[in-house]
């Protein structure tokens, strides 16, 4: 892993001759988080390999654009969860799928998954959380398990911090509810 | 876990571990993979961009010939619409080819004439009736014009 901060690693970028090394260095930096990140969404491990090599395409043409009033890492994750939204959606309208089927087809993939290994307890919590609209699905996830902070997702997203809070609390609600209701 | 009708989102934080997993060697590898896809998109866009630079000139040369072609052919259709540019009003044109001079009797031509001639007459008598006018308002006496003349 390396050590380079992201200002670093960016003045790294503008260096034409290094710029091949600071952007393998941007890769092995963030490949995990993003991929986590990326997996959660679209649950499927070979979706998720196709849409980190897409964001990475896409970061790798547009870091010279990238203009800094924003943290190069809400950037990354920004393009990401882009990349995986725009893979649902393909997804969905290619095979003219309604969001239930979409939902049932992947708590299905996740019970079948040879790369699930979570107990009885997580796989219910993913289907918990799979039963949750889209953009909340993400929020959860990246409040939850990523421990992101709201500034950080609000730049993320594109949204208020208020509005995320709310997001929030009506995920963790109906997750419970689902538990209550099994 | 705690009583099912109790769960609280706080009872599940051991289950925060990740439950997915990834091939093995996946994140090793990805760099090298991401590095070879950007190298060979790069070959793509480089391939393209080559074929441009071949093919700029013949295509500056086309457009630059097309231009001309463009500019002769405007030039020539405005001077020929110009130079057949018929003799009569389009409105006299309309109405020689709406009719058909066969139609009309020798008798139809002379009443023409004859209200041709008609409205002349009616012309000249205006034309009087102006200088007569004339010569009240400037107060010159008709006779005193006569005897001059």
């Amino acid at each position: 892993m390396s050590d380079y901060s992201d200002k670093e690693l960016l003045t790294l970028f503008k260096n034409q001759e290094k710029r091949n090394y600071a952007f393998n260095l941007i890769v092995r930096k963030y490949q995990e988080k993003l991929y986590w990140h990326i997996r959660k969404i679209v649950i499927k491990h070979d979706d998720a390999d196709d849409i980190l090599q897409n964001t990475f395409i896409k970061i790798w043409k547009g870091l010279d654009g990238f203009r800094e009033d924003s943290k190069l890492y809400t950037w990354l994750y920004r393009i990401a969860t882009n990349e995986s939204l725009t893979f649902l959606k393909q997804k969905k309208t290619k095979y003219l799928l309604s969001i239930v089927d979409y939902e049932n087809q992947l708590k299905e993939t996740l019970e079948s998954d040879e790369h699930f290994n979570g107990t009885e307890i997580q796989l219910k919590l993913q289907k918990a959380i799979l039963g949750l609209p889209e953009k909340q699905r993400i929020v959860f996830n990246m409040k939850y398990f990523e421990e992101m902070k709201y500034d950080d997702m609000a730049q993320v997203l594109n949204t208020s911090v208020g509005a995320l809070k709310a997001s929030y609390h009506h995920a963790v609600k109906k997750i419970e509810n689902y538990f209550k209701e099994d | 876990m705690k009583n099912k009708s109790k769960i609280n989102i706080k009872d599940l934080q051991e289950e925060k571990n990740n439950p997915f997993s990834v091939p093995e060697g996946y994140f090793e590898n990805f760099p090298s993979k991401i590095q070879e896809k950007i190298v060979s998109d790069q070959k793509e866009t480089n391939w393209f961009i080559q074929l441009y630079h071949v093919i700029k000139p013949q295509l500056a040369l086309g457009f630059m010939i097309a231009g001309f072609a463009f500019i002769a052919i405007t030039a020539i259709d405005t001077i020929m619409s110009n130079r057949v540019k018929s003799p009569v009003s389009n409105e006299t044109y309309t109405r020689i080819i709406e009719v058909d001079a066969s139609e009309y009797s020798e008798q139809q031509f002379i009443d023409i004439l004859i209200e041709d001639e008609k409205k002349s007459a009616e012309e000249k008598k205006e034309e009087t009736d102006e200088y007569i006018h004339y010569l009240m308002d400037e107060g010159i006496d008709y006779g005193t014009l006569i005897d001059e003349l």
